[in-house]
């Protein structure tokens, strides 16, 4: 049965909001984690929570001193922005609850249970003894959707609409993730204080924590944790479904399953070119390039998003 | 003479057929029945199980309003009522078949020509249209009450977009989750067939010649009031559910609906919107929630409408009031289940006694529903009522009025103890080839002490229903399947973990 222009735009959004959820949510739990337990000799504590904001496209917000306070409100609590938590559990139950005839009903329970219990105890991931108890479900839910979806759900077009927003979603995640360290580095670099860059080896343990990537990292490179070794791990490595490349590669195994899907394959394959093409480049250590090459990336995604929009989710498109 | 109640006798024992929940319900006692009413509460929220109210402005998206005690009717008594809705659904659809076409009913002076005349619900549009069967209302909702007689009344036919089928199932899913122990005992018919009855009768309505119609059901979006019900009624049915923007009538007069893989054909149209916002073209050209040409499209026969446009104008309190002489009209029988003597306010004799009898009777305006606009004589103030024969006079054609019906109760959870709370019934009735009833319907209860009023609009609850047949003997051992075969594999002892 063919699919809805309408439910195909639900669907893709429904996924984006989903994974968006998740990966923010490991993203606050990891960072705060890992800044609990840093040392520091000059208490710059207030400035730590800041490049979080940046990772959700405010860079204006990368040299103020907002408090952990604000940054978890903004992050994961207020229900009025789409980049929170809180805001897309909410969009993505608005968006499945017009879908519900096309997924298994299981599916459209845990999301809606998932933002009954959002929307009352994200407030409470303020306060840090509560933070995991909050940001803990949103991941596993997440990921129980998926469970759910992967055993129950023919693979029809809603099934791929469903994973190339996933896709999509986690590729730009990744690249935020990445680019915000990046903007860190050079933060650090304009220090003299070598102490502050003492922890390099932390901070990117960090990202990868954030992006569940550590244990799979370890066992894939079987080597310490080096900057450049990280990034191209995140980037390029063909089999850990977080890296850009795997979830490229998976929007593309989509395609293979819709209708007259040239469009937006051809808008992947830039991406993929670009994306190797900018190994040089991403692998530096050098801050200022591997903001430059993430910001690079992140525009070819949104050429995808782009194509995906003219394609399949507008009435009569290509 | 106080009202009958549907589980207990006058003496307070139970009735046979609700025997076995009333010992549950004893044995668990007050504290234990409210657990698991709070558990049920539950399940509601997290299942999504919702209704809008517009209110202060605003759509707000509610939970299901839901009492843990069900409502149980023995099922001889049932299969009575259920013949008496198909009949009386039969001849509602001959009606209405005949209005549009011959209007023989009309020519035998049977039914006044100047009623139809002033309908706001006859659509001129369809005149001399014959879609399949004959039938125009392929789903309706009677709501029925029982007076204290025992008696079951017919008080109003729903033939429009009656809604309220998916509670009667979802009721029965958190009820059977509260009470486990008493399914599965006893013989309670069940009710999720009806999605599969109604999916039949669409398939049925599919322009001839298409062997594997495409189901569409067409909702005004989520802010109506019933949006949950659309989108399951869609789900249980493995429809698409698609909103007037969804769909386009092609320069062919054929219904295509926009997909990712281009347009594709509908079939048949399951449309809980109104007539007049159903298509511009035929009706109000301000409508953004219908398809431009739909009538167009249903009239030459390349889409099955259900239920058909221009049903509605038989879902008329005035009309309700001739539906004993229709019932015998067209079937020549005699009606088998009961209306409601009805005072039609056009008539001068029958207004005059409305009128000098308004404390008395329930005065209902013709064409609204959800329970607004009416006085219920016994309990409105003076001013009321003097408003209320003002209204009657302007527009007599408008008001019906009837006799205080006494609703029958069910006990019900009430701040922690069952009291008495009185209840309506909505069955729904299919119509096609055949016709179906639901086992049971839609008991919805009235939470306020003594209030009659049980719309879920106005702050009513609902029940489970249930039909329960009697116990005759043994029920047959089921055969025991064969232990061999139904191992399921494991792992060798050898392997793993060693």
């Amino acid at each position: 049965m063919a699919l809805l222009s309408r439910n195909a735009d639900r669907l893709f959004w429904a996924a984006r909001y989903l994974e968006r959820a998740e990966d923010t949510a490991r993203m606050v739990q990891e960072f705060g984690e890992l800044f609990d337990d840093m040392p520091t000799d000059v208490d710059d504590s207030a400035r730590r929570w800041a490049p979080l904001l940046a990772i959700c496209g405010d860079r204006s917000m990368l040299d103020t001193d907002a408090s952990e306070r604000e940054v978890v409100n903004a992050l994961v609590c207020d229900p009025d922005d789409v980049s929170s938590v809180a805001g897309s559990v909410a969009a993505a139950r608005a968006n499945l609850r017009t879908t519900r005839e096309v997924l298994p009903r299981e599916a459209w329970h845990t999301v809606n249970d998932l933002s009954l219990f959002v929307a009352a105890e994200a407030p409470r991931a303020e306060n840090r003894r509560f933070r995991s108890h909050v940001l803990g479900r949103v991941a596993n839910d997440s990921r129980r959707l998926d469970g759910i979806l992967t055993s129950s759900m023919t693979r029809d077009a809603a099934w791929q609409m469903w994973r190339m927003g996933r896709y999509l979603e986690r590729a730009d995640m990744t690249t935020r993730v990445v680019g915000v360290r990046a903007a860190l580095l050079m933060a650090e670099a304009q220090h003299a204080d070598v102490s502050v860059r003492r922890y390099d080896e932390v901070h990117w343990m960090g990202v990868l924590k954030s992006l569940s990537a550590l244990q799979m990292y370890q066992r894939a490179t079987r080597g310490t944790i080096e900057a450049s070794s990280v990034v191209r791990f995140l980037l390029f490595d063909s089999t850990f479904p977080r890296s850009v490349r795997f979830c490229l590669d998976e929007i593309d195994r989509s395609l293979d399953h819709l209708s007259r899907p040239e469009s937006v394959r051809e808008a992947v394959e830039v991406a993929r070119t670009a994306l190797t093409s900018t190994s040089t480049m991403a692998t530096t250590t050098d801050g200022a390039d591997l903001d430059q090459a993430m910001d690079w990336v992140q525009s070819l995604i949104g050429k995808v998003n782009e194509a995906v929009t003219d394609r399949y989710l507008n009435i009569d498109g290509g | 003479m106080r009202a009958v109640d549907e589980l207990l006798n006058p003496d307070r024992s139970p009735r046979p057929a609700a025997a076995a929940l009333w010992a549950l319900l004893d044995e668990l006692g007050p504290e234990e029945i409210g657990v698991r009413q709070q558990a049920t509460e539950l399940d509601i929220l997290t299942m999504g199980i919702t209704f809008t109210v517009y209110s202060d402005g605003e759509n707000i998206d509610r939970a299901w309003p839901f009492d843990v005690v069900p409502r149980i009717i023995p099922g001889d008594e049932w299969d009575e009522v259920q013949a008496g809705l198909s009949q009386r659904l039969r001849a509602v659809n001959m009606f209405i078949d005949d209005l549009y076409n011959d209007q023989r009913i009309i020519e035998a002076g049977i039914f006044p020509a100047d009623l139809l005349e002033d309908s706001v619900n006859f659509r001129p549009e369809c005149v001399g249209a014959s879609p399949k069967f004959g039938v125009w209302a392929h789903i309706s909702g009677s709501d029925l009450v029982r007076d204290d007689d025992g008696t079951f009344y017919v008080l109003e036919d729903n033939l429009r977009v009656p809604s309220g089928v998916s509670y009667v199932i979802e009721n029965r899913a958190v009820t059977k989750k509260a009470f486990p122990e008493l399914f599965g005992k006893n013989r309670i018919r069940p009710v999720d067939s009806y999605t599969d009855e109604l999916n039949k009768l669409l398939m049925s309505l599919a322009p001839e010649g298409v062997t594997e119609p495409q189901i569409a059901v067409l909702t005004p979006g989520i802010f109506n009031s019933a949006y949950f019900e659309h989108s399951f009624l869609a789900e249980r049915m493995g429809a698409d559910l698609v909103e007037g923007g969804d769909l386009v009538v092609g320069d062919d007069d054929c219904v295509y609906m926009h997909t990712v893989e281009g347009r594709e054909r509908v079939h048949v149209i399951y449309r809980r919107i109104d007539d007049l916002f159903l298509d511009p073209e035929a009706f109000r050209p301000d409508s953004l929630l219908g398809v431009a040409g739909l009538m167009r499209a249903w009239k030459a026969g390349n889409v099955g409408i259900a239920n058909a446009p221009g049903a509605g104008v038989a879902d008329d309190k005035c009309v309700y009031a001739w539906m004993p002489d229709i019932i015998r009209f067209y079937l020549d029988e005699e009606p088998l289940i009961a209306n409601v003597p009805t005072y039609r306010c056009m008539y001068d004799d029958e207004r005059e006694y409305v009128l000098e009898h308004l404390d008395e009777l329930v005065m209902k305006p013709a064409n609204e529903s959800g329970g607004y606009g009416i006085t219920i004589g016994s309990r409105a103030t003076e001013a009321e009522l003097s408003d209320c024969a003002a209204a009657i006079l302007e527009d007599p054609r408008n008001w019906v009025a009837q006799p205080i019906i006494q609703l029958s109760t069910v006990p019900t959870l009430i701040d922690g103890e069952l009291q008495s709370r009185h209840v309506d019934l909505r069955p729904f009735i299919l119509t096609g080839a055949g016709s179906y009833v639901t086992a049971g319907g839609l008991t919805r209860v009235a939470l306020k002490e003594g209030s009659l009023i049980v719309n879920s609009s106005q702050g009513g609850g609902s029940k489970d229903t249930w039909i329960v047949d009697h116990h005759n003997g043994q029920s047959q051992s089921q055969s025991q399947s064969s232990q061999s075969q139904s191992q399921s594999q494991s792992q060798s002892q050898n392997g793993g973990g060693s």
